[in-house]
C-alpha cells in the first residue's frame, strides 16, 4: 500500500523506534523565541551540555516585543528580561539570532520562510502552537512545550508517538476569492470538525481548493490546524511552493537539485490511505466571523447569532459552553452578525499578517476612514513584510485611514505586550484564537479575515465583503 | 495517589485559561501557580489543596503550547487532571517535566464523579477509587512512551530499551 506524505516525511526522520511503538524524529529546523525558551537554556546549563546543532537552530523575539517605535526602551520589566535572555542564550550557545532591531525580526512563523528556512519534506518545531504554519510547505511542522525545546537543543531529536493521518478536501471553487479567503475556508473546516475534530492526527490539506490558494493564503490554512486539535497540517509543495522558496537568504545553493527529489517524493501515493477523511465543498461559502469564544463557535457573516440549542446539536456540554460564551461575549441568539458593533481592529498575527493579508485589506479602504468608535492597528508579520508593504504604498492607504501602522511582532493577538484589549472591548481581529481574556482580560474577540476586519473598521460593525468591490 | 476532585463541568479549557498570556514572563513557578486558573476561576488558589485533582471535559489544555499550564497547575497542587480527552501538547507538557498526570476516563466516569469527592488513583492497575462514594472506575491505560516517561520521572530521565 502506498504512504501518504506524511508517513514519507516521517519515516524518512527516525532515528530510532520500534514498528509500532515510540519513534525518536531527527528535527531538521528548530525555530526558537523568547517566550518558551529561558528554562531549556537554564536546562542545558544545569546539565553543562551543549546545543547540538547551533546550525539548525534559529532564534527572534515576537511574543513580547512592542510594537510601537523601536528607539524606545522597553518599558515592561519582565519582557526586558526575557528579550535580554535569548540574546544571552543565543551568544552563549551559539544560536543565529533575529534581534528586535534586525531587518528580518518578525513573528516566527512568518520570518521562517521568507528567510528560506522552512523547506519541503524537513522536519520543523518550535515552542509554539502555530509551527503548523510552515506545513504550507509540504514540511512536518509541530508545536512542542519547553521539556522538548530542551531536548531539542540537546540532541536535535523529538520522542514522538506517530499521529493518525487526516485528509481534508477541499473542494470546488470560491466565487469572490477577494472576498471569501483563505481564513474563511479554515474557519468553515473547524467549524465542521470542531475544535478537537482533529485530535492526535496530521492533516494533509488536498483539493483544488487549496491548488488555487496562493503561498501566503496556504499558510493561513495550516496555521489554524490546531485550532482544530490537530498537531500539524501540510499541503504537498507544488511550482507555487518551489518558486516562494527560489532565491530567498537562506535558500540551499543546491536547491533546483532538491526540487527536483521533492517533485518526485513529496506527494501521497494514489492507494495510500487516510485514518479519516473530512469534505468541504467552498462553491458557496461566505465570509466567516466567530462569535463564541473557541474558533468552533463561528458562522457565516450573514446569518445571525445562533441559540445555544441551535448550535450544540443536543451535546448538552456545547450547549452550555454556547450560552457562557454569549454571556462573556455580551451577545444575544437571533443578533444578525452585521449588527455587532465594535471598538478595536487588529490585522495582525502568524495567521494573517503577510503581504497579501495587508494588500487584499487596503483594498477595502478606498478613500474612507476608520469609523470614529473604532481604534484599528495593522501589525505586519516581520519587518520584510512591513518594508514591502511601504514601498508599495500600502502604509500611506491605512495610516491616512487612520490606521496605526506598527513594528512587526506578535502583538495583539495573545495579550503578553502592551497590545491589548481593555475589559469589555470587542474587536474584529485577524488572529487564530478568540478564546476568553486571549487578547487582554476581559476583552472580546472576533476572528475574521484581513478584508472583514478592514471593511469592520471603516463601517464601526460587521459587513458581508461580498458586497464590496474589491478588483 | 490520593486526592480531592476540583470538578470544571465543561470541554475545551485552554491553556489561555489555565495560565493567561501576561504572565508567561514569570520564572517563579511558586508565583506563576498564584494565577493558574485566573482566566477561569478567578477563586482556584484560595480552594486548591496540595494533591488535589481537577476534573473535566473533552480537549483539556487546548491552544497554546506554554508548558507554565502544566508548571502552573502543578505547583498549585494539582498532582492529576482527569479529563475525556486531552489536546496533545497540554498531554505531552504534563509528564515530560513530571508535572502531573493527564488522565483518560469515560464518559460514565466523567458524570459519576462530583465536586469534593476524594479519590485514589492507581496507575499500576489503570483503576480509580471513589472513596466519598465507594466506587472503583477504570482509566485509560497509558501508551508506552507516555508510561515510561512518568515511570522515569521525565523525559530527561527517559531512555529506549
Amino acid at each position: 500500500m502506498g504512504k501518504t506524505l506524511f508517513e514519507k516525511i516521517w519515516d524518512s526522520h527516525i532515528v530510532a523506534g520500534k514498528e509500532q511503538g515510540p519513534s525518536l524524529i531527527y528535527v531538521d529546523r528548530h525555530l526558537v523565541h523568547e517566550v518558551t525558551s529561558p528554562q531549556a537554556f537554564d536546562g542545558l546549563r544545569l546539565n553543562n551540555r551543549k546545543v547540538r546543532r547551533p546550525d539548525l537552530t534559529i532564534a527572534t523575539m515576537d511574543h513580547n516585543v512592542p510594537t510601537n517605535d523601536r528607539s524606545l526602551p522597553i518599558l515592561d520589566q519582565t519582557s526586558a528580561i526575557q528579550i535580554e535572555t535569548l540574546k544571552k542564550n543565543c551568544r552563549d550557545f551559539g544560536i543565529k539570532l533575529f534581534d528586535i532591531n534586525s531587518p528580518n525580526q518578525g513573528i516566527v512563523h512568518v520570518i521562517g520562510p521568507q528567510l528560506g528556512i522552512t523547506l519541503p519534506g524537513t522536519t520543523i518545531v518550535c515552542g509554539d502552537s502555530h509551527t503548523s504554519t510552515h506545513g504550507a510547505f509540504g514540511a512536518l511542522a509541530f508545536g512542542i512545550g519547553t521539556s522538548e525545546v530542551e531536548h531539542v537543543l540537546a540532541s536535535q531529536t523529538i520522542w514522538l508517538e506517530k499521529p493518525k493521518s487526516f485528509e481534508i478536501k477541499v473542494m470546488g471553487k470560491r466565487k469572490n476569492p477577494h472576498a471569501v479567503t483563505a481564513k474563511d475556508i479554515i474557519l468553515s473546516i473547524i467549524k465542521n470538525i470542531g475544535t478537537a475534530g482533529g485530535t492526535g492526527t496530521v492533516v494533509e490539506y488536498s483539493g483544488e481548493g487549496v491548488k488555487d490558494l496562493s503561498m501566503e493564503q496556504r499558510m493561513t490554512i495550516c496555521n489554524m490546524s490546531i485550532e482544530g486539535g490537530a498537531r500539524a497540517g501540510l499541503i504537498a509543495p507544488d511550482e507555487k511552493t518551489f518558486d516562494y522558496l527560489r532565491n530567498r537568504k537562506y535558500t540551499p545553493k543546491n536547491y533546483e537539485s532538491l526540487v527536483d527529489y521533492w517533485k518526485k517524493n513529496l506527494k501521497t501515493d494514489p492507494d495510500a490511505k487516510f485514518d479519516k477523511t473530512f469534505t468541504l465543498s467552498i462553491d458557496n461559502i461566505a465570509p466567516q466571523v466567530s462569535w463564541g469564544t473557541n474558533p468552533g463557535m463561528t458562522c457565516d457573516v450573514s446569518d445571525s447569532i445562533p441559540t445555544p440549542q441551535d448550535f450544540s446539536k443536543g451535546d448538552k456540554n456545547q450547549e452550555k459552553a454556547a450560552e457562557k460564551a454569549l454571556e462573556y461575549m455580551d451577545l444575544k441568539s437571533g443578533t444578525p452578525i452585521t449588527e455587532i458593533t465594535i471598538d478595536r481592529v487588529f490585522i495582525g498575527s502568524c495567521t494573517n499578517a503577510r503581504l497579501d493579508d495587508l494588500i487584499e485589506a487596503s483594498k477595502v479602504i478606498n478613500g474612507q476612514k476608520v469609523s470614529e468608535n473604532v481604534r484599528a492597528m495593522v501589525v505586519p508579520g516581520s519587518q520584510m513584510v512591513k518594508k514591502q508593504a511601504e514601498e508599495m504604498g500600502i502604509d500611506k492607504i491605512f495610516t491616512k485611514a487612520n490606521f496605526e501602522w506598527r513594528e512587526s511582532g506578535c502583538s495583539m493577538c495573545l495579550g503578553m505586550n502592551p497590545d491589548i484589549l481593555s475589559p469589555g472591548e470587542r474587536c474584529a481581529s485577524t488572529s487564530n484564537r478568540n478564546f476568553e481574556g486571549r487578547q487582554g482580560t476581559g476583552g472580546r474577540t472576533h476572528l475574521v479575515s484581513p478584508v472583514m476586519a478592514a471593511a469592520a473598521a471603516i463601517e464601526g460593525h460587521f459587513v458581508d465583503v461580498r458586497k464590496i468591490n474589491l478588483n | 495517589m490520593k486526592g480531592k476532585v476540583i470538578k470544571y463541568a465543561k470541554d475545551n479549557i485552554d491553556t489561555d485559561v489555565i495560565i493567561p498570556g501576561q504572565y508567561l514572563k514569570i520564572h517563579d513557578y511558586k508565583e506563576l501557580a498564584s494565577h493558574a486558573m485566573e482566566g477561569l476561576d478567578p477563586d482556584f488558589h484560595s480552594k486548591v489543596n496540595e494533591g488535589d485533582f481537577i476534573l473535566s471535559g473533552k480537549n483539556f489544555g487546548c491552544g497554546s503550547s506554554r508548558e507554565h499550564a502544566p508548571i502552573a497547575l502543578s505547583n498549585s497542587g494539582i498532582k492529576a487532571v482527569l479529563a475525556l480527552s486531552f489536546a496533545r501538547i497540554f498531554y505531552r507538557n504534563s509528564v515530560d517535566g513530571a508535572f502531573l498526570l493527564p488522565i483518560e476516563i469515560d464518559e460514565k466516569t466523567y458524570q459519576n464523579i462530583s465536586e469534593g469527592d476524594e479519590l485514589e488513583i492507581d496507575i499500576k492497575s489503570n483503576t480509580i477509587q471513589n472513596i466519598t462514594q465507594n466506587k472503583t472506575y477504570p482509566m485509560k491505560p497509558f501508551s508506552e512512551i507516555i508510561r515510561k516517561i512518568i515511570e522515569s520521572g521525565g523525559l530527561f530521565n527517559y531512555d529506549l530499551d
